[in-house]
């Protein structure tokens, strides 16, 4: 094969064998790799109905056809389970180097099958795989495990790995490779760590074959011009990061504030923005494998109490635990945003339930009898506190550590909870980008941004300016959004990329490099499997179309102030014509016809 | 009016906003900007075209009026009130 590798791993934890296995041409055609390749391995061999906490929930890691390719940005690689925060697929998407690494040793995938009963890392170098004790790691973070275990294979082994908090089974622990690359959502570290799995840790020293070189090669060159040239990712990107996103989103009136519940305008946003980022603790910009863009931030804060070095933080971890929290100090922001980093732990998850312990505090629902110290909107330390707590589960941090939705219903309060199918939505209000409200509650993941990411048209005018405030086409493009997005995460580039590129440039790149004939046709199509995929994945684990929906404040609390004042997300209006899109049926099933167009009977 | 400038464009300024410009529309303020600012400033603001041609708005730039964004509004002739204000970004993205 040209482009995937054609092997991939499978490994019993539970009597620790290792076979490698073919892998199947057609069903690479069919679901290209990464995030649909992954799950479709994932449904061949489990259970929708698992408990995701327990041996028979298959974990994988999964590279696509281009991932360690020249492609434009070809660094990712997924992380799929059932998911413990949601019940969901989790397909969770990182980048850095580990991707290309696992494929260059020789593989395309790992799955993981079974539990160990002593902690273990896998340790694979080209052709030799070894399951090896790792109880001298259990306990220790994300830097001293990866340096650790450099020192212990080779120095330039990359590492993947679960903190304290993927040991501790938070239900939104995080996989981290390369010390600060994340497969952070929905809790696939805690499957990790539920299977006493450490790290994994390759080295490889081969190389991935393309079908067309000259071919490849002219795709790639003239997509990393387009990609050079764009004013996003040639400029904005690599300058600000991408917090440059937290004034845009304030000036629209779209950065959630205090829980959601103070939404409209958040005063001194521009003290968390990418602007003011640059001008204070930026130290660098930083890439993955292959990147001409540099999104990533080296942070240093020189001094006071949140003095360190680390990375971040992202748009959506400076709104989690900014805005959302009411904190407006970017010192803190980092500091909690390095704990993720070093813990193991989703920031968006993460801030998000921090925001709800505080308004379930401020309304007297908690009091300082449980949590242990006061939680109010703006408090910095308690905030950066919490976050810490949550990875060791302590003292209050066991609540925390279960993510909002179980937090706000123990309370008696599960409407404070933002999130949907319990997973928490990101850092745009959907009561004023209503496309993104659509896209929350159909997203097979639970809350999620980048399943579909309405903010490019409604907010950034890409590629076109869409009015953010109406429902009219935004079922239609929701779609388009969100099946290119399945296509983009499964041959294994950078989602960025599609500001600058579109399908027709991937499409010429993964043609040349694996030699299939994936038209911008066959890859909208691949990507409309790979969703219908998830949503029957869902359906047989029991979800409804009453779980395609958002929380209710967002439908029925008009935004308090600024340029959207009194709207809500007016969901009733787009779920229906949306359901009539994807060809499915009044309750969101799709039809025996969808079914037998995709191939997926 | 209160003009507000973001990212690149704050390395064009010098501030993060001012209340030094005026105009009765949209395109009467942005010459203002344009004049003073000089060829860099209106590189972002305006798309090239010939003299006796319509102004046009610049591709990669982003406009709020009142945190609504001048394609749902009138565009360059969207009115402009003293009490009004105007943020200027030039095209970003992230997420």
């Amino acid at each position: 094969m040209y482009g995937w590798v054609g092997q991939i791993l499978r490994v019993n934890l539970t009597n620790g064998t290792v076979k490698k296995e073919a892998l199947d041409p057609v069903e690479a055609k069919n679901y290209i790799g990464a995030r649909g390749l992954g799950t479709r391995l994932w449904i061949k061999d489990c259970d929708p109905k698992v408990d995701p906490l327990s041996e028979d929930n298959n974990l994988i890691f999964m590279t696509g056809p281009l991932t360690g390719t020249m492609a434009t940005n070809a660094g990712r690689y997924n992380v799929i389970c059932k998911a413990p925060l949601t019940g969901a697929m989790a397909a969770s998407n990182s980048g850095g180097y580990w991707g290309p690494e696992l494929k260059y040793a020789g593989y395309d995938g790992i799955i993981f099958e079974g539990k160990s009963e002593k902690p273990v890392y896998l340790w694979i170098k080209d052709g030799e795989v070894e399951l090896r004790c790792a109880e001298h790691l259990w306990g220790k973070d994300i830097i001293e495990t990866t340096d650790t275990l450099k020192e212990e294979t080779d120095f330039d082994a990359r590492v993947a790995c679960i903190g304290p908090a993927g040991e501790n089974l938070v239900k939104f622990a995080g996989v981290i490779n390369d010390y600060t690359r994340a497969a952070g959502r929905s809790g696939v570290g805690a499957v990790m760590g539920s299977k006493n799995l450490k790290a994994v840790v390759v080295r490889g020293t081969g190389a991935v074959k393309v079908a067309d070189p000259d071919n490849f090669f002219a795709a790639l060159t003239k997509a990393r011009k387009m990609v050079a040239e764009h004013p996003v990712t040639g400029q904005g990107l690599p300058a600000y990061g991408t917090e440059i996103l937290i004034n845009i989103l304030d000036q629209s009136g779209g950065l959630p504030v205090n829980n959601f519940r103070d939404s409209g305008t958040f005063p001194n946003a521009d003290a968390t923005s990418g602007e003011t980022l640059a001008k204070t603790y930026l130290v660098r910009n930083k890439g993955c494998m292959g990147c001409n863009i540099g999104c990533g931030r080296i942070v240093n804060v020189p001094d006071g109490p949140y003095k360190g070095f680390g990375e971040g933080p992202e748009y959506e971890a400076g709104w989690s635990f900014g805005a959302d929290c009411g904190v407006d100090d970017l010192a803190a922001i980092i500091k909690a945003n390095n704990y993720c980093n070093e813990l193991g732990m989703d920031p968006i998850t993460l801030g998000s339930t921090i925001a709800c312990a505080f308004e379930l505090y401020e309304i007297g629902a908690i009091t300082e009898k449980e949590t242990g110290l006061p939680l109010r909107f703006g408090d910095a330390a308690a905030m950066v506190e919490l976050t810490r707590q949550a990875a060791y589960r302590e003292g209050f941090g066991n609540e925390i550590a279960e993510g909002s939705y179980r937090l706000a219903s123990k309370y008696g309060h599960p409407e404070l909870s933002m999130t949907c199918k319990k997973q928490e939505v990101a850092a745009y209000d959907p009561r004023v980008l209503q496309g993104m409200g659509l896209n929350y509650a159909t997203s097979n993941r639970g809350g999620c941004h980048v399943r579909g990411y309405m903010t490019s048209p409604e907010i950034l005018g890409l590629p076109e300016k869409l009015d953010n405030l109406v429902t009219e086409g935004k079922a239609e493009w929701t779609k388009i959004f969100q099946d290119l997005t399945a296509a983009v995460d499964s041959t294994g580039i950078c989602l960025f990329l599609t500001f600058a590129i579109g399908a027709p440039e991937i499409s010429e790149q993964i043609i040349a490099a694996t030699g299939v004939d994936f038209t911008v046709e066959e890859l909208m199509k691949a990507g409309e499997r790979i969703w219908n995929m998830e949503r029957l994945f869902n359906i047989a684990n029991g979800f409804t179309k009453e779980d395609d929906t958002l929380p209710p404040r967002m439908l029925k609390d008009p935004v308090k102030i600024g340029p959207a004042k009194g709207h809500v997300n007016k969901l009733d209006v787009m779920l229906p014509e949306y359901y009539e899109l994807r060809g499915w049926d009044a309750e969101g099933r799709p039809t025996p016809d969808k079914l037998k167009e995709l191939g997926l009977q | 009016m209160k003009v507000k400038f973001f990212a690149l464009l704050r390395d064009i300024t010098g501030v993060k906003e001012t209340t030094d410009f005026t105009g009765t529309t949209l395109v009467e303020l942005l010459e203002e900007l344009s004049g003073h600012y000089g060829k860099e400033m209106t590189r972002w603001l305006f798309t090239p075209t010939a003299p006796d041609q319509e102004k046009q708005i610049g591709k990669d730039v982003i406009i709020l009026v009142n945190g609504r964004a001048i394609e749902h509004l009138a565009g360059l002739e969207t009115p402009l009130k003293e009490d009004d204000e105007v943020a200027i970004f030039p095209r970003l993205a992230g997420g």
